[in-house]
Parts: C-alpha cells; sequence; structure tokens
C-alpha cells in the first residue's frame, strides 16, 4: 500500500507542479466554459439565486380562421407580442412580454426557415381548424382533437423548453376557458395537461384529445373565455419560467467541456505509462523488489485521483465564476454534496477508464498522443461538449455512448436539483470500471513480455 | 576461490515476430560473475547482451533457464533477488521535474527504504556522488555529468550487493568519465560491491574489469580475465624497430626471422616520420613474446651494424580479440 501510494504522490505531483498541463487541465476548460456561456446566454443581467432568462426570439404563424365567435389563435399573439401601442412600461410588467421577442409570421415555410437558421428559438405554429374544433355550439357540443406545433431550434435547447411550457399552458388555458368548470371537467383537465406533456417530451406537437366524453358537462364556454378576468394568458406565467431558468449556462458548459478535457488529462496520464517505459524510469521500478500489480495500480490509480482532482478543481473553480458574475455565493452545481461527491467519482472513473483502455491499445508515446486526442476529441464532439447534441435525434444514440453525455448529464441533473441519477451513476461506474480492468490487464501482459 | 554472485544457468530467450516466426534472442548462456569484481560483459550490437541483462534483472522472464542471484532465483524469488540488485542504466532514468533528493527518495522507497534510513541513505548516496549541495535542484537543470551521477546515486542508494551499469559513461566529458570510472572501481574496492558493467569503450572496460565475458548471436563465446582472454586467442605481439637506413637487406630479416625464438614474420617497410621531416626506415616483426625477443634482435642487428633508433613493443589489446572472436569491431 505504501508503495502504491507513493506512485499516486509521485504522479500528482509531476501532473500538479507542470504548468502547461495545469492550463490544459484548469485553465482552459474554464476560460472556455465562461466564455461560451456568457456568450451564448444572456443570463448574467440580474442577482439572485434565479439566473433569468429574457427575449427568446420566438416566430408565431396563427393559421387559425376562427370560428363563429372567436379566433383562439390570437389568443397566442396577444399573449407573446406587445400592442403596437404598448409603452415599455406596460411590457417591462408583463412576464410573457419581456421573457419572449416574439415577431408574427404568415408563412409557416419561412417560420420553419427562420428557425432553422438559427434566427428563432422556435415557431408556434396554429393550425387553421384551431377555433373550429376547440370552439363549442349547440351544433357541436365536443371539443375536437387538434394541435398547436412547436418547431423548435436544436440549437437553443433552453429557449426550446420554455417555448414548449408556454404554448402548453396557453393551450391547456385555452381548452379550459373552453370547457365550464365543472367539477367532472377539471377532473379531465389533468389529464389533457399530462397527455400535452407526454406528447411535448415525445416530439412536438401539444394534443387535445377528443372531448366527446365531456360533451355533458359543457356549458357557456365562449363567455367564459372571452372574459378578461379568465384570461389564460396570466395564470401561469411566472411557473413556466421557474424549472428551466434555474440551470445555470456554466453548468451546461462547463461540465460538458470539464469532462472533454478530462479525457485529455486521463489519456495523458495512461500514456505517461508509455513515457517511462521509453524514458527508462519504468524498468528501473520493475527492477526494483516492487511486484508488477503495485506498479500498476498505482499508475492507474494516479490516472484516477488526478481525473477527481481535475474536476474538483474545476468545479470550485466554475462555482467561483458564477458566484463572481452574479454578484453573489451560487451553488450552481446544487447542493446535494453526497450526490455530487459520487458524480465527482463515477466520472473520473468512466473518463479514467477509457483513458486507460485507450492507451493500452497503443505502442508508442507519439501514438498515444495522436489516438488520445482522436479519443477525446469524438468524445466531446458526439457527447455535447460543443452543441447540444440531444436536440439532434440522430445524433442521441451516439451520444450515450460518450462519458461526456452521461457526465454532463448528471451535473445538469444536480444543478436541477434532481435525484435520478442513479443511470448515469452505473454507466459511469460501471463502464469505467471494466474499461479500467481491461486496460490494466493488457498493460500487465505487456509489461511482462 | 570466490563466492559467486551471480550464476547464470543455461539461460534462453526465444521472441515471437510478426509472421510467427521465433527468433533465439539468448541461447544457453552460462556464466559466474564472482563476489567482489567488476565483470564485464561485452558484445556487438543486437548480440544478445541486452536481453541477457534484463533476464538477470527480472524486467523480462526468460524462456528456459535461471539467473542465481545471492543465492536467490530471478524466476522463482524475484523480490529477494530484487533487493540484492541495483541498476544504473545507460539512459537518464530519472523524473526531471523532480529534484535529485527526490528521485533518490521515490526509488528508495521502490526498494523498502523507509523513514530515518532513507533519510540517511539518501544523504550518503548524495555525498558519494558529491551532489549534497544541490540535492534540492531540479534534474533537469543539471548538467550531463550531474545526472549520470544522479543516475548512479540511484542505483546504489539501497547498497546492493550487485550493481548493473550499463555504458555509464556515454557522451559525457573525460573529466566525469574519469570521475565515474574512479567511483566504479571505489564501490568495489571500498563497498566490495560486485559490479556488472556494459561498455562500448573498450579500452575503459580493459582498465578496470577483473573478467570478461563476450557475448555474440546470442550465445557466450569468451569468458575470463582480459590476459587469459589474450593468451586463449594466441594474439602476437608487434614489435616496431625504426631504423637509421632506408634500406634493409633480406639477409637481415632472414637472420631476424630464422634466428630468434617465438618470431612468426619480419617486413621492411618505408613510410613518413611522424613529424613529417622526411621517411625512415621500419621493420616490423611479429612475436609470440615480444619483450623476451628484444635482447636477441638487438643482438642481430649488431652484428649486421645496423643502427636501430628506437624500439616499441606493442602488446595485443581486448579490442584485438573482440575483432578476432567476433568479426565485428565494439563499435559496429
Amino acid at each position: 500500500m505504501y508503495k502504491i501510494l507513493t506512485i499516486v504522490w509521485k504522479e500528482l505531483y509531476l501532473t500538479f507542479t507542470n504548468r502547461t498541463l495545469l492550463v490544459i487541465m484548469v485553465i482552459t476548460p474554464l476560460a472556455l466554459a465562461t466564455i461560451i456561456s456568457l456568450a451564448f446566454s444572456q443570463f448574467f443581467t440580474g442577482s439572485g439565486s434565479d439566473v433569468p432568462i429574457r427575449d427568446i426570439p420566438v416566430v408565431i404563424v396563427n393559421l387559425d380562421q376562427g370560428s363563429e365567435s372567436i379566433n383562439y389563435g390570437q389568443i397566442f399573439i396577444d399573449a407573446l407580442v406587445p400592442p403596437e401601442n404598448a409603452t415599455e412600461a406596460d411590457i417591462a410588467d408583463n412576464p410573457l412580454f419581456t421573457l419572449t421577442n416574439a415577431v408574427v409570421f404568415t408563412s409557416v415555410e419561412d417560420a420553419r426557415a427562420a428557425v432553422e437558421s438559427g434566427e428563432y428559438a422556435a415557431a408556434i405554429l396554429i393550425p387553421a381548424d384551431f377555433s373550429e374544433r376547440i370552439a363549442i355550439s349547440e351544433d357541436k357540443p365536443a371539443i375536437e382533437a387538434t394541435s398547436v406545433e412547436v418547431y423548435a431550434s436544436s440549437a437553443l435547447a433552453i429557449g426550446k423548453l420554455v417555448i414548449r411550457g408556454i404554448a402548453e399552458q396557453l393551450t391547456n388555458s385555452i381548452a379550459s376557458g373552453a370547457i365550464t368548470a365543472s367539477a367532472t371537467v377539471e377532473a379531465l383537465f389533468g389529464q389533457i395537461a399530462a397527455d400535452a406533456l407526454a406528447s411535448a417530451t415525445s416530439g412536438n406537437a401539444v394534443a387535445i384529445p377528443d372531448g366527446e366524453a365531456i360533451s355533458a358537462a359543457i356549458g357557456d364556454a365562449a363567455t367564459f373565455a372571452s372574459d378578461s378576468r379568465n384570461n389564460p394568458l396570466q395564470v401561469q406565467a411566472e411557473s413556466i419560467t421557474g424549472e428551466a431558468v434555474t440551470l445555470n449556462p456554466l453548468v451546461l458548459f462547463g461540465s460538458s467541456l470539464t469532462i472533454f478535457f478530462m479525457m485529455f488529462t486521463a489519456t495523458g496520464s495512461a500514456a505517461s505509462m508509455l513515457e517511462e517505459k521509453r524514458d527508462g524510469t519504468l524498468d528501473r521500478i520493475l527492477v526494483s523488489p516492487t511486484p508488477r500489480s503495485t506498479i500498476l495500480l498505482g499508475k492507474m490509480i494516479g490516472v484516477f485521483v488526478i481525473c477527481v482532482f481535475q474536476l474538483v478543481m474545476l468545479i470550485v473553480a466554475l462555482t467561483l465564476v458564477g458566484s463572481l458574475v452574479s454578484g453573489e455565493l451560487q451553488f450552481i452545481f446544487g447542493t446535494q454534496w453526497g450526490l455530487i461527491a459520487l458524480a465527482v467519482l463515477a466520472t473520473s472513473m468512466g473518463t479514467a477508464g477509457l483513458g486507460v483502455i485507450s492507451m493500452s491499445l497503443v505502442r508508442t508515446p507519439e501514438q498515444a498522443n495522436i489516438v488520445g486526442g482522436i479519443i477525446s476529441l469524438a468524445m466531446g464532439l458526439f457527447g455535447g461538449a460543443f452543441f447540444a447534441v440531444d436536440a439532434i435525434p440522430l445524433l442521441q444514440p451516439i451520444s450515450r455512448l460518450t462519458v461526456v453525455w452521461w457526465g454532463s448529464d448528471l451535473f445538469r441533473k444536480l444543478s436541477l436539483g434532481q435525484t435520478d441519477i442513479l443511470l448515469n451513476l452505473a454507466v459511469l461506474l460501471g463502464l469505467g470500471g471494466v474499461m479500467f480492468a481491461i486496460g490494466t490487464a493488457i498493460f500487465s501482459r505487456r509489461l511482462a513480455t | 576461490m570466490q563466492s559467486a554472485m551471480v550464476e547464470v544457468q543455461t539461460l534462453s530467450k526465444e521472441f515471437t515476430r510478426g509472421k510467427g516466426e521465433r527468433i533465439k534472442a539468448v541461447n544457453a548462456v552460462s556464466l559466474t560473475i564472482p563476489k567482489g569484481t567488476i565483470y564485464s560483459l561485452l558484445g556487438p550490437n543486437g548480440a544478445g547482451k541486452t536481453t541477457t541483462i534484463s533476464m538477470i534483472s527480472g524486467l523480462i522472464s526468460p524462456t528456459s533457464g535461471d539467473a542465481i542471484i545471492g543465492g536467490h532465483s530471478i524466476t522463482k524469488e524475484p523480490l529477494q533477488a530484487k533487493r540484492l540488485l541495483g541498476v544504473v542504466p545507460q539512459e537518464i532514468a530519472l523524473y526531471p521535474q523532480l529534484s535529485a533528493r527526490q528521485n533518490l527518495e521515490f526509488f528508495g522507497k521502490m526498494y523498502d527504504l523507509r523513514g530515518d534510513v532513507l533519510r540517511k541513505r539518501v544523504d550518503e548516496a548524495l555525498e558519494f556522488i558529491d551532489l549534497t549541495d544541490r540535492q534540492k535542484d531540479k534534474i533537469e537543470t543539471f548538467s550531463g555529468g550531474m545526472k549520470r551521477r544522479v543516475n548512479i546515486g540511484v542505483g546504489i542508494l539501497h547498497q546492493p550487493q550487485l550493481l548493473y551499469m550499463d555504458e555509464p559513461t556515454v557522451g559525457i566529458d573525460p573529466q566525469n568519465r574519469r570521475r565515474i570510472l574512479d567511483t566504479v572501481m571505489k564501490m568495489r574496492d571500498e563497498l566490495g560491491m560486485t559490479v556488472l558493467y556494459t561498455s562500448h569503450l573498450m579500452e575503459e572496460v580493459q582498465e578496470i574489469s577483473d573478467q570478461v565475458a563476450i557475448i555474440d548471436h546470442g550465445e557466450l563465446i569468451a569468458q575470463g580475465s582480459v590476459s587469459d582472454l589474450i593468451q586463449q586467442m594466441g594474439e602476437e605481439d608487434r614489435l616496431i624497430l625504426r631504423v637509421s637506413t632506408q634500406q634493409v637487406s633480406d639477409a637481415v630479416l632472414n637472420a631476424i626471422r630464422t634466428g630468434i625464438d617465438g618470431i612468426t614474420s619480419a617486413s621492411f617497410e618505408t613510410r613518413m616520420r611522424e613529424d613529417k621531416s622526411g621517411q625512415e626506415g621500419v621493420i616490423v616483426i611479429a612475436a609470440l613474446r615480444g619483450r623476451r625477443a628484444l635482447p636477441h634482435l638487438i643482438a642481430v642487428a649488431n652484428e649486421h651494424n645496423l643502427e636501430i633508433m628506437s624500439v616499441e613493443v606493442r602488446e595485443p589489446d581486448l579490442e584485438a580479440v573482440f575483432l578476432r572472436l567476433t568479426g565485428r569491431a565494439l563499435r559496429d
């Protein structure tokens, strides 16, 4: 054990007294994460524990022809686009006006193109028969199924979430306004919301089911909906921003970039085995009365511990940067310290394991540099270190094969206060452990010949 | 008779090449290294020298055979055997970012040294290599000679009974080389260490070695003291007689060839003087015992009124033995 610790200490000392390495390991990801977070978000404008999101660019296309009495599609426009005569104070007072920067388009194709170009975070597309299907009359006592489409940008994940949330709330509110508030109907509203939520998480359509079952309970819905006191747009505007805005972009970019740079550290540390072989220091240890297993264990634990140190340093540094920018102490990765510690260990195990196995397959430090770079870049690219891979359906399954995705998803969840991280932990620890063991075995076999 | 520090018993090593071809790098090498001696292992590049030493030091496993170090088998009791062994590799196998003291401490711990014992041994090693005043400086700031000395310091830190030194004087200036050679002899003479030594510099091997072994094509082809090897090979001395005349008759040369015991050949040639001042006559004689032939040679010269300006006796050296045995110079 003493010899293992001696080897681990030596690895740590050599790593953390190397200024160039420290720049690559800590300063670079920290600087990149800070710059990207500042550049791609407009978060750091206020203070307090919640970082406000504002001016999400959204386009509305209202094709709704209206029913005899009302155009429900217009409600989306009225809710999100300030009237021409609105003063700055009016806009500031309305949370939906400040949250979004909405414009109206007339063409669905133009709206989609605008989203695809990245100009807008999302488009809310209201079908032509929206009001007709929702409206209730003596001749048509039941709501018919219809949907509002939210066409979202892949780049602005948070903006997409917020717009989808707004669309869901508006749709639900319209439905609730169109249906009388009887006990039976209220029970059904829950179902509508749940269906809408499920629909939103699986696709972009917010569905309203056939309301034939509740037709008996319908009363004077049109009157209810037109009453400004029942304006659904005011009801849950605050809660729409609630969960999404607590995710600090430093966590979003910081965690993925940190794990991306940890990959370089892990492959680099594992490659030091090859460098020591080349320089003769490994042979010098091998001819000492030190079992080969002790040497390998010391080196491999060294790789793992270096990853842990790097991750801890970056979590602390990112927290400090987040606090400095916001002007007060902010625990951007959350305060579930036990789970954070577990996440650090699991993520370090995952990256260290990948580093060890990839380096065990190469022969020289030169090969290690090339292979390590390629593996790290691939992990970063497909793991979401540079863009939101989850927004690209094709890349989603590939991203699940990367340590970067599982690790950054883990820290994202912790930052949001979520505790359902068992799968992330299991994947990172399991995958890391297996790769670690295989890599160590390969190294051991090579040293014996 | 001195007891053996190392007994190598029919040590063999085979490697498999890319297409499954088996290569015998070392073939049944057996040798004995007596305690307290400097034993040099010579061989051209690719002869199997490094493979043999790697097996003796436990770096690679032999295909067959064994090496016994101080009574411990390197294959069956590797940790005990390794405890008796110190290694000074040819390359500077140190951590450049660590100080001299940190390097010594790290490798000392690998040899199970702890606490006060470790501190004392590190101090002693630093004193021995004369680097106490630079102990806290990083290796990367040292000169080549100083690095070599730390390299040696790490090898002797745990006071091994057997020290393997692989070309310890490569790439350093004559002053530091002298210092290292003196150190090697000091370790034998004062510490009673056994030194297994390799070098491409025949003159230093000849100077310091008590025993020499020559290995080629994976096999041990000669073993013994330097003088024994030269004698065993039957190498002849060469006598160079510089004479005043530029012509010597065949009668004189015949008298030398036939009239003196041990002389096998005699020839005359003219060559430019070393100071380039003109030509000189030189009689080149091959003799089995050159020095014994000298008085007779002078008598023959007097008989024939031949004025001898100078006589030089060139004895055969290890280089000549090596060349004759392997067909290659050691540096090839």
